[in-house]
């Protein structure tokens, strides 16, 4: 089976998040990036249980500039074959899935796995946009995947519920929790990780729909207000008046 | 439990921009390494300790290691620790190519055991052990031992550890009485005790390793007579399947901290059929144990360090949230109708917390450090400078393990009393990390045995020149910091104190140069404070130069309060833990002779 797994970056989760002056674009000083754990975790991790069940190879791709290298190392370091990247500076959810299309076209890949968004702009839309620029069936949020010969089982998550569905290969999945278990690159990984293929493919020309305009943080948290466990009327009365909860 | 037990960024900090990492990366014999390597490594590391270590810290204290039924009982982690820490590479990866390691930098260990040392410190020696015990068979044994046991050990399928003290002998090793007599098979039989033994036996492992200090039949007293054995707690038949070699588990010490480290008491040889393997040559058993021991230190010291650091970011945010008192208006006076405050506007609970970053910042820059002199010296070629790395590591090695012991035991108990009462009680986390780094002064040679090692030895190392490279590094800082109008002042401090600690070895030489070596180190664990606060100055120097150059040039890999923190730490250190060099250096030089025995009765 070949499977293809596109991977992003996003900043760390433990980044304080800022804006440049005008709200037009992430502060980018300081902030330390990961690779995104709905791709790490769950995507990646799945495709690689997957060939080592039935055989074949991973490929991971990024669209991205240089800097996205140490991220793509990280998912050689887990354990795929060879990693693509788009060298580009990225652009909206079209265009992203735009490239990635461009490559995969001609490579064959029996299955396309993205994670079911990134953390960071949580826009849950390459994965359909690739599916419909490859004319390839798309599941999204898969939380459960076996594959028998050329078909997929896959559980995806929906209000409430579980809803089971069948697919051919090949086909594009959006990876959700439960997919996987995260795994953590050893030493030995990180060291073969350095000795296996980085390819880097110039992007396409394409131009961008959406182009973002401003971003805003949510407001402060206010103080939190101790209130004494046998004062319960003023408990009551700052409920009602101020948080307006009653 | 606190959200941070470390900070990722001053780990890096210290690797990268203070002590130069890039340099032991740059050397021919780490050419497979590289920064981005690493730092993926302390990532791997940081997640295998945020996901398995940190969550189990408190309950290993809660559920203790025990004796039942002749069986040592340890919390279930340790078999996902020896397990997952084996594949991640947390015992083998410094080992060579050839010997089944990848030949990783101790440095990079060193972070990685530091992050795991701050994540849940029960946990690290299980592992670390099993290396060291490894080593020792990888530098000293026949091929034929290493090809049977190391393997295993690397994968943590099996355990390693070092039995050393028996219960006659401690700090005193020339005492041991253990006894290996030579078979026909050329194996030794093994007999007697050994206590205090770390991570000495559980059920997660197929087999634990013993590395034995022993006497062969008839070897000379003292020291000198001390051979080292492979001592298997079950021996390997020629089919590959294990038999008992009678090494018996007598009982666990049960101890204030560290309590999910099991300490064993160990018997070999009960009944007459324990067998043992000689390692390298007779009689050479404490020497190789003492090779390694600067290894050993150094894990000691970053213990310390890691354990201070998880104790300062739980009292910062207890600081954060804790709402009590008023601060003073203008007048002097306090509103009581206003808000309380959070602790962490008074300033003797900053004051407290500000000692806990500076002990533990300055702790981990020094371990840091220690470990790039241990990596330079490996694998320079530069006979200068293998010297060179070689006296400033001997030198540092005593201070490394002792500092972050001694004063890391300070700064908790400053973090405790952050606390108050709460500070105290079994639900809040300090009285666990206080508990946790007492042993941390007595592990691998008391302070007591490293301060007379300082003093007794290291600073007379080759007439005086590891001081002289260490001065002369202090020096470099000087001068850089100098630079700044700002740094000028404490530049000129540490000046003075350098001074200063050239006029107190002078006065204690007057004793050794009349053969008064009794007097001369009388009074080592008080120069060790004096000269570890001098040494640990000079690295907040370096961390303040750095963060001014960043700050002055706009060239910053982190934020702008990163950089000025740093600065205001080390202008905290210089006014409160420098200055008390003065009391000391008037300690060291005070002509009262009060400790040393003679006729009168003291105790009285």
């Amino acid at each position: 089976m070949k499977i293809l797994v596109c991977v992003s970056k996003a900043p760390d989760t433990t980044t304080k998040i800022a804006f440049n002056a005008d709200g037009t674009a992430l502060n980018k000083d300081g902030v330390q990036y990961i690779m995104n754990p709905y791709d790490e975790w769950y995507a990646l991790v799945r495709a690689l249980e997957l060939k080592e069940a039935a055989g074949g190879s991973v490929t991971i791709i990024n669209v991205g500039p240089k800097e996205n290298d140490t991220v793509i190392r990280k998912g050689l370091a887990i354990g795929a074959d060879n990693a693509v990247r788009i060298n580009s500076n990225g652009g909206s959810a079209m265009y992203i899935a735009k490239q990635i299309a461009e490559y995969a076209k001609g490579e064959s890949f029996d299955v396309v796995i993205t994670g079911k968004e990134t953390i960071d702009e949580n826009r849950s839309e390459v994965g359909a946009m690739l599916a419909e620029f490859l004319d390839m069936p798309f599941i999204s949020y898969a939380s459960k995947m076996d594959v028998a010969g050329n078909t997929a089982t896959i559980d995806r998550d929906i209000e409430g519920g579980t809803e089971t569905v069948e697919v051919d290969t090949p086909f594009v999945l959006s990876a959700a929790k439960g997919l996987a278990e995260q795994r953590i690159p050893n030493m030995r990984g990180i060291m073969m990780a350095k000795r296996k293929p980085l390819n880097v493919v110039e992007a396409v020309a394409f131009d961008d729909l959406v182009v973002p305009v401003h971003y805003e943080l949510p407001p402060a948290k206010s103080a939190v207000k101790l209130v004494d466990p046998e004062n319960m009327d003023e408990l009551v009365r700052l409920l009602h008046e101020e948080a307006k909860a009653l | 439990m606190a959200n941070q037990y470390v900070d990722m960024d001053s780990l890096k900090y210290l690797l990268y921009d203070i002590h130069g990492f890039e340099d032991v990366l740059n050397q021919e014999h780490f050419a497979d390494y590289d920064r981005e390597a690493v730092d993926m490594f302390l990532t791997s590391v940081k997640d295998f300790s945020d996901q398995k270590l940190y969550p189990t810290f408190q309950d290993m204290d809660k559920h203790a290691a025990r004796f039942e039924d002749g069986k040592i009982i340890v919390p279930p982690v340790v078999e996902t620790v020896m397990k997952e820490g084996g594949e991640l590479g947390l015992i083998s990866a410094c080992f060579s190519f050839e010997d089944g390691g990848l030949q990783m930098p101790l440095t990079a260990m060193t972070a990685a055991y530091y992050i795991m040392d701050a994540a849940n410190n029960h946990l690290p020696g299980y592992l670390g052990l099993t290396q060291g015990a490894a080593e020792l068979i990888v530098e000293f044994g026949s091929e034929e031992l290493k090809a049977k046991y190391t393997p295993k050990m690397l994968t943590g399928d099996w355990a390693g550890t070092m039995c050393l003290t028996e219960p006659q002998a401690g700090s005193s090793l020339s005492d041991i009485t253990t006894s290996a007599t030579p078979s026909d098979d050329g194996s030794y039989k093994i007999k007697g005790q050994k206590i205090f033994i770390s991570g000495g036996d559980h059920e997660y492992v197929d087999n634990v390793v013993h590395l034995v200090l022993a006497r062969i039949d008839g070897a000379p007293a003292g020291t000198k007579g001390i051979s080292l054995f492979v001592v298997p707690k079950n021996k390997i038949q020629d089919d590959a399947s294990l038999t008992s070699n009678d090494v018996i588990t007598a009982g666990d010490f049960q101890k204030m901290g560290q309590k999910g480290y099991c300490t064993t008491h160990l018997i070999f040889g009960e009944q007459d059929d324990c067998q043992g393997w000689l390692v390298g040559e007779p009689n050479q058993g404490l020497k190789y144990m003492f090779l390694m021991m600067n290894g050993a230190r150094i894990a000691v010291g970053r213990g310390g360090a890691g354990i201070c650091t998880a104790a300062y970011y739980a009292s910062l945010e207890y600081a954060k949230e804790r709402p009590q008192g008023r601060r003073l208006s203008a007048k002097g006076t306090k509103d009581v109708n206003q808000e309380q405050t959070l602790i962490i506007n008074h300033p003797d609970v900053r004051r407290m917390l500000l000692l806990q970053k500076a002990i533990s910042e300055g702790s981990l820059s020094l371990v840091t450090l220690t470990s790039i002199y241990a990596d330079l010296y490996q694998t320079v070629t530069d006979p200068e400078e293998k010297e060179k790395y070689y006296l400033l590591l001997e030198l540092l090695t005593p201070i490394c393990k002792t500092y972050p012991s001694e004063d890391g035991m300070r700064s908790i108990n400053n973090g405790l009393q952050v606390l108050g009462g709460y500070g105290f009680c079994s639900e809040y986390i300090l009285q666990q990390y206080y508990r946790d780094i007492r042993i941390f002064s007595i592990y691998e040679g008391t302070t007591g045995i490293q301060s007379l090692d300082l003093l007794g030895r290291k600073v007379a190392m080759k007439g005086g020149k590891a001081l002289m490279l260490l001065a002369n590094e202090m020096k470099e800082t000087m001068k850089d910091a100098s630079t700044y109008d700002d740094l000028k002042p404490y530049a000129a401090k540490l000046g003075a104190k350098l001074q200063l600690t050239q006029d107190v070895l002078g006065h204690l030489s007057q004793f050794a140069m009349k053969g008064d070596y009794e007097r001369y180190i009388a009074d080592a664990t008080i120069f060790m404070e004096f000269f570890s606060k001098v040494v640990i100055s000079w690295l907040w120097l370096q961390m303040a130069t750095h963060s001014k150059h960043a700050l002055v040039t706009a060239n910053m890999d982190y934020s702008e309060e990163f950089y000025n923190a740093k600065i205001h730490t080390m202008k905290f250190y210089f006014k409160y833990e420098l200055s008390r060099t003065s009391s000391l250096a008037e300690i060291l030089k005070d002509q009262d002779v009060l400790t040393i025995p003679n006729e009168e009765e003291v105790f009285a």
